[in-house]
């Protein structure tokens, strides 16, 4: 076990190198740099824009510029923004990052459990009238064009019904005088959310031996409701307490894209624990359940599904990792500044510190994520267990 | 229904209907079984055994279709009823050891747990420790420690395995076990075993038992009465002893030439040449003239008449063969 | 002779039977009637211009150019509502009306009542216009013929140069295994870590993506990434049956054995894939038109995003022909193939099959 961690890091070291490389690489071969616009001032000389090329070490050739970025990198020292200075890359990712992370996790958290339940219902209705037109919808609901969704969205709820924001992270105005700045916020709201997430899903998990389905249920919801006073007197302790208008008004705002992305998300995890419900169904211990006189419904969930929760739950681990790419576009049209719009900036204005550690960033994520999915793989099939361990 | 069977199967006829056309699975098929008796099916793959046996518990496929005829179990007719009251005759009433006791377990479930699942469902008021014991209990009888109800499936080998599917199609307390070949998966030494094991279970609890396999030889050891089975109908019946002694029927003939004695002279092995008949067509006569190795004028042309006649106390055969020697 | 007519005959015999099988999924039929109607628009367009029912000065997608005549009615808005002849702000002007300060730079001598020809564009669908026009003028229904062109076009083209090479380094990374599987292994890892949409911003910033490039870009990230790591477990599967094991014996040659033996059976799994790749690819367009990274002269993407510029998507129902027909399109096509790939996935899967 200890063996493959090992040299499991040691390639992913390796791979991480190459892939620091190839992206400097790629990012340099984009035309012009991030200070052209200096030349178009014409009240800089210029020689302003030499000076400030050569400062950045600009003109150096691509080799030494890899190798001195690569060795800083080590160190720990990712340079500074070149288009926000004095700003390092890890101060914009801080600042952007929760952002991200708020919209998202609620947004995965969300599209997986209910796509995981109707990929469930979906394949046991198999053959079924029903079954048809809801996986026709779901397929649609997967390949819907994003950005005219998004806009269609926007418009209907932010300008029609005139319900929602639409755009931005929070009014300003209601900002003014705030005693908080909205990245405190934000890090306030990723702890509730991860503190509940765990507390909900420790539920289920103490649940899950649990003799009679009904009892289970009811025992859940029972829990699901504690969890929620148990909120109310979270917000309403010290500063959370003044937290309060001002967490609300970003929740505000993440309600239509959170609904937005969740309806595209959903049906891929719906589709995907279809298709392998409807593999486990043919396996013969099915039939031995249902010879047991066991109900429907209980071989549904505690045999067909339970199996088929294997890839469902490592393709979600992989699908933590194209958060980000979807933050590109859905901050886009939303307005919301979070991680993707910082990568689609930097990339686009050439802020190569910036792009170059969000890029890690994502590939550091990929990294790891390849690797946890791999492991709760052997985690919950017991038959990749015993075998990794003899 | 007579109050000494604890099944009686009356003119089942099923098909499969599929892409190509129906399949005839089951065609006029009937046989009954006496209370705490053993009844063996034999014959060649694809004769309709497995059918017939998941037919009794209303497990058939999808595509499967039940005809006409009535299955009777203790008085309860199975054909058409509702699945309420399947689900509680399923186990509790029938239960099956399965062919392939690899298969048969959910493999990230524990096998205590699943067994466990079962004994819940027909007894719901029995408490942990109540289970665990009878758990235990079945253990013992059937020859395992009770360390196993904690382990994998995986993580137990061949014999073990269908010895826990065993224990399993016990834990309800049935009336009626069908073993679907049981053994054909183990080597000959576990074989014994397990069928020792059988015969124990059934004669300490007074089960009644259908045993379905294409050994002949292991119909002989295990059971009372037997039926063959050819292209899904029933060619000969009786007492085991009779039918051995003296079968009527040339497919039943064939079979008995076909496996080794170990007493008498050392003949040359007859076997059974060609294939089973394709159920999908609808043949008339008899389905086992094109292999017969002594047909009459009416078999090859296939105007014989089929049905069962006796042709000696309880032993009924195909009239056609009867008949024609 | 006759042993190769039979061949050909029970090829063709399979071919019949599967697709009888996937005559029998509903979801797959839905697909495949979807797809093959954006093929007919895809077609039609060519032949109406070539058999001169449709002339390109009018109808061409692109520089095409037609305008809905009305005569409108020159109004002076009042500065208070409601009145008499308007009931709020926003009804003046009125639908066939024109204010007198938007034309009198151009029609000096106009006055309020007076009657002034106008070119309507964006022009509502009509019997000329079975889309109506966008605001250039253009035909829309003659742009989503040509969006159609664009989209299986390239959705095809990447689609099997992706499914080609993953399959190709899939089943090689599982028959050949040791240090060519680790390779493999970690350079789809590496494809996998570089963010997608990002990289063809990098991309189309260095060089000027064309609908060939794209495919071809597309088609070769595809095929490098992640499905190559699904192929070789399926690849893997193959690799250990008996038949593999015993046409080594018989003396077979590693080549031989990887084409004859394990690609025909992984096969079926990498037609799956390509279905798959082809909606990527059209989403992927898609997205990019939109962003304005193509540089493409129509298709969908483009036709929103044109339409959310101008801003005719904030108009809502409006102008519904400028919104919904692209967007719809895209999914619609991407959701076709699809509905396809999983009727072909009930075909191929024997475990997927109704019992």
């Amino acid at each position: 076990m200890a063996r493959f961690v090992i040299s499991r890091f040691i390639q992913m070291g390796v791979v991480f190198l190459l892939f620091l490389v190839l992206s400097y690489i790629l990012f340099d071969a984009i035309p012009g740099n991030a200070f052209q616009s200096l030349l178009l001032n014409p009240s800089l000389p210029d020689y302003a824009y030499d000076q400030v090329v050569e400062l950045y070490g600009l003109n150096e050739p691509l080799v030494t510029r890899v190798q001195n970025y690569v060795i800083n990198f080590f160190k720990g020292d990712f340079g500074y923004s070149y288009l926000q200075f004095p700003k390092t890359p890890i101060d914009l990712i801080a600042e952007r990052l929760p952002r991200t992370l708020m919209l998202f996790s609620i947004v995965n958290i969300v599209a997986f459990y209910t796509g995981f339940f109707v990929g469930k219902v979906l394949a046991w209705r198999r053959g079924s009238k029903s079954e048809t037109w809801i996986t026709i919808t779901s397929v649609f609901s997967y390949t819907i064009f994003y950005p005219w969704f998004a806009l269609i969205m926007l418009w209907f709820f932010g300008l029609k019904l005139n319900w929602l924001p639409i755009g931005k992270f929070l009014y300003p105005e209601k900002w003014y005088d705030a005693p908080f700045d909205s990245d405190l916020v934000f890090i306030e709201m990723i702890k509730y959310t991860l503190y509940f997430s765990i507390l909900f899903f420790l539920i289920n998990v103490f649940t899950r031996n649990i003799e009679s389905i009904s009892q289970r249920r009811n025992l859940r919801i029972f829990g699901f409701g504690i969890l929620i006073v148990l909120s109310i007197f979270y917000w309403n302790f010290g500063k959370l307490q003044e937290m309060q208008t001002y967490a609300g008004d970003i929740a505000y705002h993440m309600i239509l894209p959170i609904m937005t992305v969740t309806i595209v998300a959903f049906a891929g995890t719906a589709l995907l624990t279809r298709t392998t419900m409807m593999e486990v169904l043919k396996e013969d211990y099915i039939l031995t359940a249902r010879a047991k006189g066991i109900s429907q419904k209980r071989i549904r969930d505690r045999h067909a599904a339970r199996t088929a929760l294997l890839p469902v739950v490592t393709s979600f681990i992989f699908t933590i990792v194209t958060i980000i790419d979807g933050a590109v576009l859905t901050e886009n049209i939303f307005s919301w500044p979070g991680m993707g719009q910082l990568i689609l900036d930097s990339v686009l204005r050439e802020d190569i510190p910036v792009a170059m550690a969000s890029f890690s960033f994502i590939g550091i994520t990929a990294l790891v994520a390849h690797f946890i999915a791999d492991i709760s793989y052997a985690f919950l099939d017991p038959r990749i267990r015993i075998k990794s361990q003899g | 229904m007579n109050q000494q069977n604890i099944l009686e199967v009356k003119n089942l006829n099923m098909i499969y209907t599929t892409l190509e056309g129906n399949v005839n699975a089951v065609n006029d098929l009937s046989f009954e079984i006496k209370k705490g008796s053993s009844f063996g099916l034999v014959g060649e793959s694809g004769c309709g055994k497995t059918s017939v046996a998941m037919t009794l518990m209303q497990l058939q496929a999808d595509n499967a279709k039940i005809v006409s005829g009535n299955i009777l179990f203790d008085g309860q007719e199975m054909v058409g009823l509702n699945e309420k009251d399947l689900r509680k005759i399923r186990w509790g009433g029938i239960s099956i050891v399965f062919q392939g006791a690899m298969n048969a377990w959910n493999p990230v479930i524990k096998v205590g747990e699943q067994i466990r699942e079962a004994i819940r469902e027909h007894y719901p008021e029995n408490t942990r420790s109540e289970n665990t014991n009878k758990i235990n209990t079945l253990f013992k009888m059937v020859g395992l420690e009770p360390e196993v109800a904690d382990r994998y499936p995986h993580e137990l080998s061949g014999g073990m395995k269908q010895r826990a599917v065993i224990a399993l199609s016990l834990s309800c307390d049935p009336k009626l076990i069908i073993a679907d070949e049981p053994t054909t998966a183990l080597d000959v030494v576990i074989q014994d075993q397990i069928l020792k094991e059988i015969k124990k279970v059934q004669d300490d609890l007074g089960l009644s038992l259908i045993y379905i396999s294409h050994d002949i030889a292991v119909i002989a050891e295990m059971t009372d009465y037997m039926a063959v089975m050819y292209a899904g109908r029933i060619v000969e019946t009786g007492k085991t002893k009779d039918i051995f002694k003296n079968p009527k029927h040339s497919y039943t003939r064939m079979l008995l030439d076909s496996t080794p004695s170990i007493i008498g002279d050392k003949k040359m092995l007859k076997s059974l040449d060609g294939e089973p008949p394709s159920l999908m067509d609808n043949f008339s006569g008899c389905s086992f003239a094109p292999r017969c190795p002594e047909p009459s004028e009416n078999c090859s042309s296939g105007n014989a008449e089929m049905g069962l006649i006796k042709v000696g106390d309880g032993h009924f055969a195909d009239k056609c063969c009867v008949e024609c020697g | 002779m006759t042993e190769v007519n039979t061949l050909k005959e029970s090829r063709k015999e399979n071919l019949k039977k599967n697709f009888n099988r996937f005559k029998q999924s509903k979801i797959g039929m839905t697909g495949l009637v979807i797809v093959i109607l954006f093929g007919v628009l895809a077609i039609l367009q060519p032949l109406l211009f070539l058999s001169g029912i449709w002339d390109y000065k009018t109808y061409d997608p692109v520089v095409g150019y037609d305008a809905e005549k009305y005569i409108a009615e020159v109004v002076v808005c009042p500065d208070e509502y409601p009145n008499e002849r308007y009931a709020e702000r926003k009804e003046c002007p009125g639908r066939n009306e024109v204010t007198l300060i938007s034309v009198k730079p151009y029609n000096p001598g106009i006055k309020e009542g007076d009657t002034i020809e106008r070119f309507r564009q964006p022009a509502e669908p009509s019997g000329k216009h079975l889309l109506g026009t966008d605001s250039l003028g253009r035909d829309v229904f003659s742009q989503i013929m040509e969006g159609s062109q664009v989209a299986f076009i390239l959705g095809l083209l990447s689609a099997t140069l992706s499914v080609v090479i993953s399959t190709i380094l899939g089943s090689i990374a599982a028959y050949f295994g040791g240090f060519i599987d680790s390779y493999l292994m970690r350079q789809s890892d590496l494809l996998l870590m570089l963010p997608s949409l990002p990289l063809l911003f990098i991309i189309s910033a260095f060089t000027e993506l064309q609908v060939w490039h794209l495919a071809l870009v597309l088609g070769i990230l595809g095929g490098l990434g992640g499905s190559v790591i699904t192929i070789k477990s399926q690849a893997l599967q193959v690799k250990v049956k008996p038949f593999v094991d015993s046409a080594r014996i018989t003396g077979g040659s590693r080549m031989n054995i990887l084409f004859s033996h394990i690609l025909p059976n992984v096969a079926p799994l990498a037609l799956l894939f390509m279905v798959f790749g082809v909606t990527g690819a059209i989403a992927s367009e898609s997205v990019l038109s939109f962003l304005g990274l193509l540089n493409i002269d129509m298709s969908w993407g483009l036709m929103i995003s044109v339409s959310q510029a101008d801003g005719y998507i904030n108009q809502g129902l409006t102008y519904w022909w400028l919104v919904i027909p692209a967007g719809l399109s895209v999914t619609l096509l991407a959701g076709g193939f699809y509905l396809v790939g999983r009727g072909l996935d009930d075909v191929f899967n024997p475990r997927l099959r109704k019992r």
